[in-house]
Formats: C-alpha cells, structure tokens, sequence
C-alpha cells in the first residue's frame, strides 16, 4: 500500500525504509521527539516538511502531489492536537470532506448522529464548532468520527488514545477493529498497552532517527518492559 | 492562482447595456437641479428642499477626514440625470428586461403572474423595484401589497401619490445639512425606493431594490424612505450592480428609515458595485449615508450588510435609539481586495432609556486593499441602563492593510459597553488540516472564511444568505498564493 525508501526528512529522519501492507494493522513506538508525528505528516504532504528520496502510494509515486491530491487518492491522518475552526460546524465539515450532495444528506447526518451518541458525544454534536470550545478527548473522537465516515484508505491516527477515558478507549478499539478489512491499512502512534493490545497489531514499527525496527506485538511487550534502548 | 490574475473578466456582472436614454449634459448648476425636478413634475416643496440643498452645499467641502485614498471627483464633468427612453410602463425596453434576468432578477415574469387568477395559490414571497441608472424601471407585487395597506414604489411615484407621507419623513433623519455627500444627494436625487407599512401590519414579503448602474460619467443619487408604523415589521435587501467602465462612477445615495412603537425594520444590502480592475482603474465610488431612527418605544432596527464591491466604500448605516427599549443592530462582511478601499462601520446613538445596540463586523483584506472599520457608540446622558456589545474581526489574507478605529462616549454610568476585536491571518494550520481532509486549498479558504463571516450571514434573510456566500466564493477565487 505505501512504501518508503531511504526517505528522509529534513534533519529529523535519515533513510526510512520501511512498508505497509494493505489489510495490516500496524502500531509505531519511539521515544518522545524522535519524529513520530513528523514521519505522519510527511506521508500526509504537509507543505512546511521537506523530504527526500522515495514515497509510494499504490505504487505510485506521490512525493510531487499536493496535500489534498494525497488526501483523496485515500491517505487519512488523525491529528495528535486538531485546530479549531470557528464558524465551521462537525457535520459541515464532513460534508465538505465528503462532498455531500441533498439526496444522501439525512443519511449521513444520521450516520453522524449515530456515531457521535456511541462516543458519548452531546447531542448536538453536528451543530458545533470544529474543535472549538472541545476538550481534548472529544476532538480525538471527532477525528475517529472523521475517520469512519470518510472514505479511506490509509489511515495514521497520531496517539488517538490521549485524552480519552476508560470507556473511550474500549469504543475506540471496537470501532477501528470493525473499520480494518482486508482492503485498507492501520497506522497507530501510540505508547498505551491497552490500544496496543485491543488492535492486535500485525507488526510493531519501532521509529528512531536513521531507522526503523520492525517487530510483532512482543516488540512493544520488551519496551514496555526495558523500555527503548535496549531496542 | 496568484493575486495578479484578477481581471475584469471575473466581475460577471461588467457588461454593459446599449439603450437608449434621455439624459442631461454634464454640469451642476442650479439649472439642472431645477430642471430635474421640472423632468419628475415635482411639486413646489420638493423643489424648494432641491435647491436649499444645492445652496448649502456649495458652501461645504469634500470632508477628508477617512483612511481613504482617491483622486478629486470633478462633480462638474458629470451627468445628473440619464433614464432609458420609454414611454410607458407597459413599454420597457427588453434590453433593460433582458439586463435584469441575466443578473437574475425576477421582473416580467412574476408580474405575469399576478395576472393569471387559477394560480393564486402561489404566493409570491419577494416584490422587487427595479432602478437601473436614474429610475425605477419596475416594482412586482404592488397590487398585492397594497392589500395589506402597504406602500412599496418608486420614490417619484410616492411624491406623486403619498405626498404628505414623503414630505413628513424626507430629510428627518438625514437632514440635508447632515454632510457633503448627503447634501449633494438632497439636491439632486433622482429615484429610490419608498415604503410605507401600516400599523399592526407585518409585511408578508421581502421587499428587494435592485440597483444597476448603466450609463457612464453619471451620478446616482438614490434616496430611499422606509417608514414602519406602529406594530408592523418589514424585510428589505438592496443589490447593487454595475458595468466595468475605466472611469469612476459615483454612487451617494442617502436611506432613512423610521421605526415608530414596537416596530421592526430588516435592512440588508449585498453590495457588489463594480471595484475598479486590479490597478485601480475604474470602479464606483460607493458614498452613502444610511441612518434609522428607532422613533416608537421597543422599536428595533438591524443593518446588514454584504460589501464585496465598490473602488472605495465610505458609509456608516447608524441607529439613533430614541424610543425607550429600541434596539439597534449592525452586521457587516466587507471585503477589499487587489486596490479597493473601505472606511466603514457604523453609529449607535443611544438617547432614550433602556436601549440596546449590537455591532458585529467582520473585514476580510488582501492584495493592496485597506480595509477600515470604524464606529462610535454613544451614550447620552439620559440614556440610563445603554447596552452595547461590539465585535470587530479582522482577517488580513497576504499583506494587506485593516484598521479597527472605534470612539466610544459614555455619558451615563449605568451603561454597560462590552468591545472585543480580533485581527489575524488564515493560520496555515487550518488549511493544512482542511486539505487533508481532500479539500482544494480554494475551498480550504472559503471554509475558513465563511466560518469567520458566519455570525453576519446568519442576519441575512435565507435566500440572500446563499447568494452571500457565493458572492463571497467569487470574490475570493484567486486569494490564495
């Protein structure tokens, strides 16, 4: 699905090389500040990161393509701290995203509806202002909502579990574990056991600056128990 | 897309119509102030006030007091009368029919259907007056209206069939001495829109004037006079329009509205003169001086206004509080780009007790523009217990100049006035966040943007409220970059 070869970027990641299968469940670790959410925004094309070498998206190369162009060829990113847009409600914003025209409307206002009454969310969850006057674990659950209604492809959540509650993280669990088939791909930032546990992650990506390691689920067992240098 | 893109082809509505009009050689002279009148078959008052206004103001001079930057206006190169050539109302020129739908301006059709009788179930939900150049070509509905007792015409009609109406409010709100622009206006206006609803009446449709400018080297001059009575409340929205001439046109109209006991007045304006090509050459002069007076107790007023046109727009819609309880409001989107120029905002003038005002402006600045606000709340000394809550948001896209100059007196303390402003730019943030959702970065933009104006365009009445925002997405295409 997308691959990454002698990818670098910028001064913070030196030669990347490493894949992702389509179907798969992946899970990234590394220590604060070596780059997690930097590798995620590269994949996305955020326009202030500037990268070298090789970046394939079904098997395309897609290092010359805009944000947007990256976006709707199916790369989805859940932001670790989302932006508020004043005046730009939830639902809105989903229907700018996806486009949606008058016949499908109330089926995907329901859709959200439904959505946002399993997390938990106030009931006019739709008419609010994006991000804006939200906690922190009611913007993660936005961007899972995001997730689940757009049509995707790739998906990399950065750390999807912080700020959420007991409750929160076991919906997040059922829902990403019921959005996996075997045409898309999983990406999680994370540092929690119990995601790391519900998601059954096909491999461990274990981030540092000129390299990854790669691993199965005991991976993230050893750095949970040596923690990271004895990677 | 960069800002040097812009050109006359993205104004739409640059066309010009052949017709022909009956028109009078530049010059303003107490002649032609005469002769105007003498063309509308004004009665002896009317032209007395005319020509009062014209002593006076060639006594002022041009104020230059705004954050405005523009050549001197040679008000003897330019015409004060010009209307198409027709001879009755029945025999509008299809140029002018044909000019008016493709704006989109319903006229000759739904005056059809007041004369088909079976279909009287469809009930008609706008009346428009249409002005193009100095006179109102056509206004829809006035029949059904005036069922209700209501008055909807042209200015000229109404000195002509309501006379003592127009001679009891014309210039009490606006008095001819008020400025130069207003003087110049009381002198030599030509047409406008007069409305009249009556006590415990609510007008039960929205009531549009639509103002086109054709001719070139004119002045327009419209005046317009909306009087609700006692318990009655009416909608009003003026659009506003103009071809792409190289030379500047000025447009210094003058709106008075009166609110009498427990009455409301909706006023909305989507602006969008012609704004000058991106070197600013052409463009109108958009000077107008609009005032309301909540007269009646509980009386309320609300402004709104859409700016996107105009070379240079100076114009402050006021509300003077007078009636204890009145309530005075203003919403405004302006919009400057490539050179346009705004100096605008609003007055609220609190006098009689128990009175409240609100004041939401947002100013959206790119390329070379300066885009001002600027508003005074006063408060009288007897205006015992003013409320005042403004918010003023400026949204500075690429390096463009937005001043916020607000004067605030209070002369009561138990007055509450609350003031917030913010200024700032399009984080890059946000559109990166909206992009890689598959937004483009245009519709990136307008989503930020239409969420910074949202407050305002929710005052507009909803079918203008579309428009709005569409008139937003036009005037942006190309900001980015």
């Amino acid at each position: 699905m997308l691959k990454l070869t002698n990818f670098s970027v910028q001064d913070i990641l030196q030669n990347i090389n490493v894949q992702f299968d389509e179907g798969k469940t992946y899970v990234i670790m590394g220590k604060n500040g070596v780059g997690k959410s930097t590798l995620i925004h590269s994949i996305m094309g955020r326009p202030d990161l500037e990268t070298e070498g090789s970046i394939e998206f079904l098997d395309q190369d897609i290092s010359e393509l805009s944000v947007d162009e990256r976006a709707r060829l199916g790369i989805f990113v859940s932001f670790q701290t989302p932006v508020s847009i004043p005046g730009l409600s939830n639902f809105q914003f989903i229907k700018q995203s996806l486009d949606i025209k008058m016949p499908e409307m109330k089926a995907k206002l329901d859709n959200f509806k439904t959505l946002s009454s399993q997390m938990n969310l106030p009931a006019d969850w739709d008419k609010r202002n994006l991000n804006t006057d939200a906690s922190g674990g009611e913007k993660k659950k936005n961007e899972l909502i995001q997730l689940l209604m757009l049509d995707k492809k790739f998906a990399m959540l950065d750390e999807p579990d912080s700020g959420l509650d007991v409750d929160g993280i076991k919906t997040l669990v059922e829902q990403l574990n019921n959005w996996k088939n075997k045409n898309n791909t999983l990406v999680v930032v994370t540092h929690y056991e119990q995601l790391i546990q519900g998601l059954n992650p096909d491999a461990v990506i274990v981030l540092q600056k000129d390299t990854v390691k790669v691993g199965d689920k005991s991976l993230a067992e050893q750095i949970f128990n040596n923690g990271f240098d004895n990677v | 897309m960069s800002i040097e893109n812009l050109d006359n082809k993205s104004y739409k509505e640059g066309f010009n119509t052949e017709v022909e009009v009956d028109s009078l050689p530049p010059g303003l002279t107490e002649q032609t102030v005469k002769q105007i009148s003498q063309i509308k078959n004004e009665p002896n008052w009317l032209t007395e006030f005319r020509l009062k206004s014209f002593k006076r103001w060639k006594e002022m001079s041009e104020p230059d007091w705004a954050e405005l930057n523009f050549p001197n206006i040679d008000y003897q190169a330019l015409s004060y009368y010009s209307a198409p050539k027709y001879r009755s109302k029945d025999d509008i020129p299809q140029e002018i029919l044909d000019t008016f739908e493709k704006l989109g301006v319903p006229l000759h059709e739904r005056d059809a259907l007041l004369g088909i009788e079976k279909d009287s179930k469809v009930i008609p939900t706008v009346a428009v007056d249409a002005v193009f150049d100095s006179v109102s070509i056509a206004t829809t509905f006035k029949a059904e209206l005036e069922k209700h007792g209501i008055i909807f015409c042209s200015i000229s009609e109404a000195v002509q069939q309501h006379p003592e109406l127009v001679k009891q409010y014309l210039g009490s709100v606006v008095p001819y001495t008020d400025n130069y622009f207003a003087c110049l206006n009381s002198a030599v206006f030509t047409d406008g829109t007069f409305c009249y609803i009556p006590k415990g009446v609510r007008c039960p449709m929205e009531l549009n004037t639509y103002f086109r400018i054709n001719a070139r080297n004119t002045g327009q001059f419209e005046r317009t006079l909306i009087i609700a009575d006692d318990d009655s409340y009416v909608s009003y929205l003026e659009g506003c329009t103009a071809p792409a001439y190289d030379e500047n046109t000025l447009h210094a109209a003058v709106v008075e509205l009166v609110a009498h006991d427990r009455a409301e007045i909706k006023y909305s304006t989507v602006q969008n003169w012609y704004p000058g090509d991106e070197n600013g050459v052409g463009g109108v002069y958009n000077f107008v001086t609009k005032r309301a007076r909540c007269q009646g107790v509980n009386s309320k007023v609300s402004w709104t206004q859409v700016e996107t046109g105009s070379a240079v727009t100076w114009k402050y819609p006021s509300c003077v509080l007078k009636g204890e309880g009145s309530v005075g409001e203003f919403y405004s989107v302006a919009v400057t780009k490539g050179k346009q120029q705004a100096d605008t905002g609003t007055k609220m003038i609190h006098l009689g007790k128990n009175t409240k005002s609100t004041i939401i402006s947002k100013g959206i600045s790119f390329g070379d523009s300066t885009n001002t606000y600027r508003g005074m709340v006063k408060v009288n000394p007897g205006a015992h217990n003013a409320r005042n809550y403004t918010k003023c948001d400026s949204l500075m896209l690429q390096d463009s100049r937005a001043l916020t100059i607000p004067y605030v007196t209070c002369e009561n303390n138990s007055a509450i006035l609350e003031h917030e402003a913010s200024a700032g730019k399009i984080s890059e943030e946000q559109m990166y966040y909206l992009q890689s959702r598959g937004l483009t970065e245009d519709d990136a933009m307008n989503c930020v943007v239409n969420g910074f104006c949202k407050d305002v365009f929710q005052k507009l009445p909803l079918e203008f409220a579309a428009e709005a925002n569409k008139l937003l997405g036009v005037t942006l295409e190309g900001a980015v970059g």
